[in-house]
Formats: C-alpha cells, sequence, structure tokens
C-alpha cells in the first residue's frame, strides 16, 4: 500500500509550487554561548559555516563529538515559532532554537533526501533535526515535547556562498 | 572533532585583581569575546579547575554585563582546596570550563523593596543584584553587610556605601546587629535575603520563617550537613536513556550508586544547594532534600546527591 501513498517527485509537497524567505540568520563559535544573529552568513561547500562551531574542522559545538555531515547547516521553520505560542504558551525567539537559518514558508520537513536553494546556496538535507534536552537547559523553556516532528532540517552545504536575510528559498527540481 | 563531548562554557581569565581581606576577582571572559550564556541577578556557576576540583560561585556582575563572569574568592587555606587552587594556580590567560549560570533572583514586578543581608564574603550575589536594581531603578534596595572590621571587595562597594545603598555593621565596634530589626516587617511588596556563615543564616530562618516562602531568598556558601535517614530502603534506578538499572543501597545516596555504576554526573556541593547534578525524574515517588528547587522544578527534576525514594522504582532522565 505504501506505493500508493508515496509521494511522486512531481506530486510532492517540496516540488509544488512554492517559495519561502530566510527572516533571521544565527550563528554561534561553540558550544553553549548565544546565538548571534547575522544579516549575512557565509556558506563552505562540504564545510560549514564560517565562524559557526560545526564547522568541519574547527568543531566546538555540544555534539561535535559525533560527527555528522548534515549538521553543516540547520533550518528551522518561523512557522513552528507562532505555533510555539499559540499551542503551548511558550515563546521562543529565532535566536533560542539554536538553528542557523529561519525560514518562512518552506515546509521543511519534506525535505528530507532533496536539494533546493537557499539564496545563492545549494543544500541537501540530510534528516529532520530532533529537539535534544541540552535546548531545555539553555533556555530554562520547556520545548522538548512540543518540538517533537517540528524541530528543523539537517543539511549539507552542496554549493557555498553568501546567504543574506531575506534570501528567496526555492525547491531545485 | 573534539573526541570528548564539551561539557562546559569554555573561558579565558582575562583578569584578577587583588581586593583586599584575602580575596581575589577574577575575571573570566569567552576566548574572542561573545556573549557568554545570560544569567539572573545574583547566580552562580561552578568552575571545573585545573587540578580537577569543581567549585560553585556568584557571579558579581550584573547580567547586562554580558561578556564577562566576575567572580570574588577568598582565598580560604583550611578549605576544600578550591580557592587555594584559582589564587595559587590560576593566571591570566588560563583555561577554565564554567557551568552555565544557574539560581540567582528573578526581580519581580511586585516587589518594590528589597533587604539583603550579608555576612562578610556573603555580599557577593548581592553585588550582582544591587547593580542589577541600581541600574534599572526597578525597586529599591537595601543591603546590610555584616563584617567584623575589614569591608570586603571595598573599592567595588565604596560608591553604594556612599549613597546610603550599603549599610557596613562592623562588630568589632559595634557587636552584632539586631538582626531582626535589620530584617524588619513582613511586607507585601518587600523581599528579603541572606548570605553569609551559617550561624546568621540559621538566624535569618528563624525570623523570616512565618514570611510567604516566595518572598525570602537564601543563598548558602557550604551544604548543611548530609541527613541521614535511619529508615531508608533499598531502591532501583532505572535510566531510560541508557537502558541501564542501578541498585541504590539503604543509606547510599542515588549519586554514590550512580557513580558506583559508571555513570558520570556533574557535582559540586554535594549537599543539595548549588544544582550541579539537577537530574530529570519521570517515573516514581522522590524524596527530594534539597534546598533550591521551586515546588514547579521538583515535578521534573532531583538533586541526585540528596534525594532519595520513596517507591521501590525511580525512573530517570539519564
Amino acid at each position: 500500500m505504501l506505493d500508493t501513498i508515496s509521494a511522486s517527485p512531481a506530486q510532492s509537497a517540496a516540488q509544488l509550487g512554492w517559495t519561502g524567505v530566510v527572516r533571521f540568520l544565527h550563528l554561534a563559535p561553540r558550544a553553549f554561548l548565544p546565538m548571534r544573529a547575522a544579516e549575512t552568513v557565509t556558506l563552505v561547500a562540504g564545510k560549514g559555516i564560517e565562524g559557526d562551531r560545526y564547522m568541519i574542522g574547527k568543531e566546538e559545538g555540544f555534539y561535535s563529538h559525533k560527527p555528522e555531515e548534515g549538521r553543516q547547516v540547520t533550518l528551522f521553520e518561523l512557522e513552528t515559532l507562532v505555533a510555539l505560542k499559540r499551542d503551548a504558551g511558550i515563546e521562543l525567539g529565532p535566536e533560542e532554537h539554536r538553528r542557523n537559518v529561519t525560514v518562512e514558508g518552506v515546509p521543511l520537513n519534506h525535505f528530507v533526501g532533496r536539494r533546493f536553494w537557499l539564496g545563492e546556496t545549494l543544500l541537501e538535507a540530510t534528516r529532520l533535526s530532533v529537539p535534544c534536552r541540552h535546548i531545555e537547559e539553555i533556555t530554562g523553556k520547556a520545548i522538548f515535547d512540543p518540538l517533537i516532528n517540528r524541530s528543523g532540517l539537517n543539511c549539507k552545504i552542496l554549493q557555498g556562498g553568501i546567504v543574506r536575510v531575506g534570501d528567496t528559498v526555492r525547491n531545485a527540481a | 572533532m573534539s573526541a570528548r563531548p564539551i561539557t562546559t562554557v569554555k573561558t579565558v581569565v582575562t583578569g584578577i585583581e587583588e581586593a583586599g581581606a584575602g580575596i581575589k576577582l577574577f575575571t573570566l571572559a569567552d576566548p574572542d569575546r561573545w556573549e557568554l550564556p545570560p544569567f539572573k541577578p545574583g547566580a552562580h556557576i561552578d568552575l571545573h579547575l585545573p587540578n580537577g576540583l569543581v567549585r560553585t560561585y556568584s557571579l558579581c556582575n550584573e547580567p547586562a554585563d554580558d561578556t564577562r563572569y566576575v567572580i570574588a574568592v577568598k582565598r580560604e587555606a583550611d578549605g576544600r582546596g578550591g580557592s587555594r587552587a584559582l589564587h595559587d594556580d590560576v593566571g591570566v590567560g588560563g583555561v577554565i570550563g564554567a557551568s552555565l549560570p544557574r539560581g540567582g533572583l528573578e526581580p519581580q514586578a511586585r516587589i518594590a523593596r528589597y533587604v539583603f543581608l550579608a555576612g562578610g564574603i556573603g555580599v557577593t550575589p548581592f553585588l550582582s543584584m544591587a547593580r542589577h536594581l541600581e541600574r534599572t531603578r526597578q525597586a529599591d534596595f537595601t543591603l546590610h553587610l555584616i563584617v567584623r572590621e575589614e569591608v570586603p571587595l571595598a573599592a567595588h562597594l565604596g560608591s553604594l556605601v556612599e549613597q546610603g545603598r550599603i549599610v557596613v555593621h562592623r562588630t568589632s565596634r559595634s557587636g552584632r546587629p539586631d538582626l531582626a530589626a535589620l530584617v524588619g516587617e513582613c511586607g507585601s511588596e518587600t523581599m528579603v535575603a541572606c548570605c553569609g556563615p551559617e550561624s546568621m543564616i540559621d538566624d535569618f530562618e528563624r525570623l523570616t520563617a512565618a514570611w510567604p516562602a516566595a518572598r525570602v531568598h537564601i543563598e548558602r556558601f557550604v551544604a548543611p550537613p548530609p541527613v541521614i535517614d535511619p529508615d531508608a530502603k533499598p531502591f532501583t534506578l532505572s535510566l531510560v536513556r541508557s537502558g541501564t538499572e542501578i541498585h541504590v543501597r539503604a543509606g547510599q545516596t542515588m549519586l554514590a550508586a550512580l557513580q558506583e555504576g559508571g555513570i558520570d554526573i556533574a557535582t559540586s556541593c554535594c549537599g543539595g544547594i548549588c544544582g550541579a547534578c539537577k537530574v530529570g525524574w519521570i517515573e516514581g515517588k522522590p524524596v527530594h532534600r534539597d534546598r533550591i528547587l521551586s515546588p514547579y522544578e521538583r515535578e521534573r527534576y532531583l538533586m541526585v546527591c540528596v534525594a532519595g525514594s520513596d517507591a521501590e522504582r525511580l525512573v530517570l532522565d539519564l
């Protein structure tokens, strides 16, 4: 039966008509440090974000002892922040979820295994992010349960470049 | 790639200042002067010292001063070794791991006046609060500082003393002040807090026993002696993340049993006051015994150094 419910490439949500936008960019050079907002970040193909804790070769992140190709850049939906406030009464800022890129209008959960453009950079999504107790420890907010299944997306960088707030996010068909 | 998980905030000692009375002020910062994890006024951090000790210190600077952690350390020649290590072995440029800040006082909108009682070096947690309140003008405050003769951190307290915000009581000249008079009557918009020697805290606890708990705050530097429960029964810890079961013998601490089982737990005071060993619990009937978790926090967390179990099985988020 799975054959009948699995989306064909032409019909998948990731390939239906949509475009999203980059709303916030954040990075931190070391584990536990507050994420700092940036207007632009530089993505390096196969490595990560310049100055970020998960840049391959300069790892100082909380999960750096568990290397992962898809941690080069991480994304999060702005809509999840809205839902957290609406459904759980929790105010969470874009600097608090600890993913690098906050996007609006992008169905991140549909992108695992697919490629898409983030501004001039080309990404390939490797897996869904999962919430972790580490975020609760840092924020002091009970967000583990409300973030299950909507905790963002891990990606590797196929083509690097500069990403700016306001850049378009679009499918790489 | 790091071979081991990073469990502390990496800081560098950027300044060491002699502050009189055997006290040194240490300034810690991120290697790139990035903002450090935020904290509440009067919060404390654990320092993972080069000799392997983990010790807890109050932050003296205020939360808005967010690229530094400033701690005041009095050298205790007969102490447990933390202050000696910092005074004798740590220099500018040294790298020290710090925990995330814990505790402190969240200024509350309905509190119009704070009364702080500090004994000697116990002034440190209130320095942060005093600076915060002085800058924000959110509430009135008076800090009563009780010392034998010499005022610790005098250079940092001077302006607040001149303004009358800090009142110094020298016991060598006028004897011990009447704590009851300093604490005053319980007012609906007043909060009182105390940090100092154990005898002073005991007196303070007696004086404020009838106050609402939310308007009384105590900072302890030394953990109270452990409570030995003669009726303690053995129980089993079930660790959900590691899929392990650990047996806790009658009278044994949960912490000791976990360490025997090879579970790595961060600890510091081992007496339920610092919060370093906070662990989430999922199922069971914990007996808390700590001095810092709020009723709300106790629904989800316990301190493994002092907590016990009222049921045969306790499930932990480890």
